[in-house]
């Protein structure tokens, strides 16, 4: 399945467009999405500082509303990553 | 209308004191309490310049209301509040927040406008960007939005 990843604040160094594509097996959910992250972080932003994001991060479902980690994706869904937010 | 709340994009336009202050006079209120944030010239020893303000537009708008609704039920229900925050490229000297309240007496206004300032923090995804004198630039730590219970 595929998911589209909307980017905000430091999550924006995975991509210069504002959305991210992550390739996921069927039936994943928001745990899945975090550790599909935690490898791509890995494997192509390690020297990005960006290895605490899947973790920290929370997400955002369609509606604007926090979805926890057994939330079941469904495929092209938009999902928005929410890094640690620090406004003011 | 007691509450304002929105995101200013900067290119298009700029956070106004005046229009905050006409925004909650009222001949009920004999008090006033305004809150500016301004982007500064240094953090943790380092040389900015300038920071960029990124947000979830929606989730913000949301998440403004929420708060001064809150404010209000919570401190005084005839305040009126004024909130706005700076979306993206903001120089040194720049308005990223903010807060106006107008109220009976001195303790609301002051207790409402700390009250909004640390709730903005704590609940409103909104993101910085600070851009250094070298050249560098770097995205803030923040507070994690994840529920708690999630957290490992």
């Amino acid at each position: 399945m595929e998911i589209q990843i909307k980017l905000y604040g430091s999550s924006k160094m995975l991509s210069e467009n504002e959305t991210l594509l992550i390739k996921l097996p069927e039936n994943s959910n928001i745990g899945h999405l975090r550790e599909g992250l935690k490898k791509l972080i890995n494997e192509k932003y390690s020297k990005n500082n960006l290895g605490n994001l899947p973790n920290s991060a929370a997400f955002f479902s369609e509606k604007d509303e926090i979805i926890n980690d057994n939330y079941q994706l469904k495929n092209k869904e938009l999902i928005s990553i929410i890094p640690p937010i620090g406004g003011g | 209308m007691s509450i304002h709340t929105a995101l200013v994009k900067n290119e298009e336009q700029k956070i106004s004191i005046e229009k905050a202050k006409k925004f909650i006079y009222s001949d009920d209120h004999g008090a006033e309490s305004i809150f500016v944030g301004r982007v500064r010239n240094e953090n943790s020893g380092k040389k900015v310049t300038a920071v960029t303000y990124d947000a979830h537009d929606q989730a913000v708008v949301k998440s403004f209301q929420s708060i001064c609704k809150d404010a209000k039920n919570k401190f005084d229900n005839n305040a009126k509040i004024f909130l706005e925050h700076a979306k993206g490229y903001a120089p040194i000297g720049e308005i990223s927040i903010l807060i106006a309240v107008g109220t009976g007496h001195r303790d609301e206004a002051f207790k409402i406008c700390r009250y909004i300032l640390e709730e903005v923090k704590h609940q409103s995804p909104i993101w910085k960007k600070e851009h250094y004198a070298d050249g560098k630039e770097e995205w803030l730590p923040g507070h994690s939005l994840r529920p708690k219970k999630e957290v490992k």
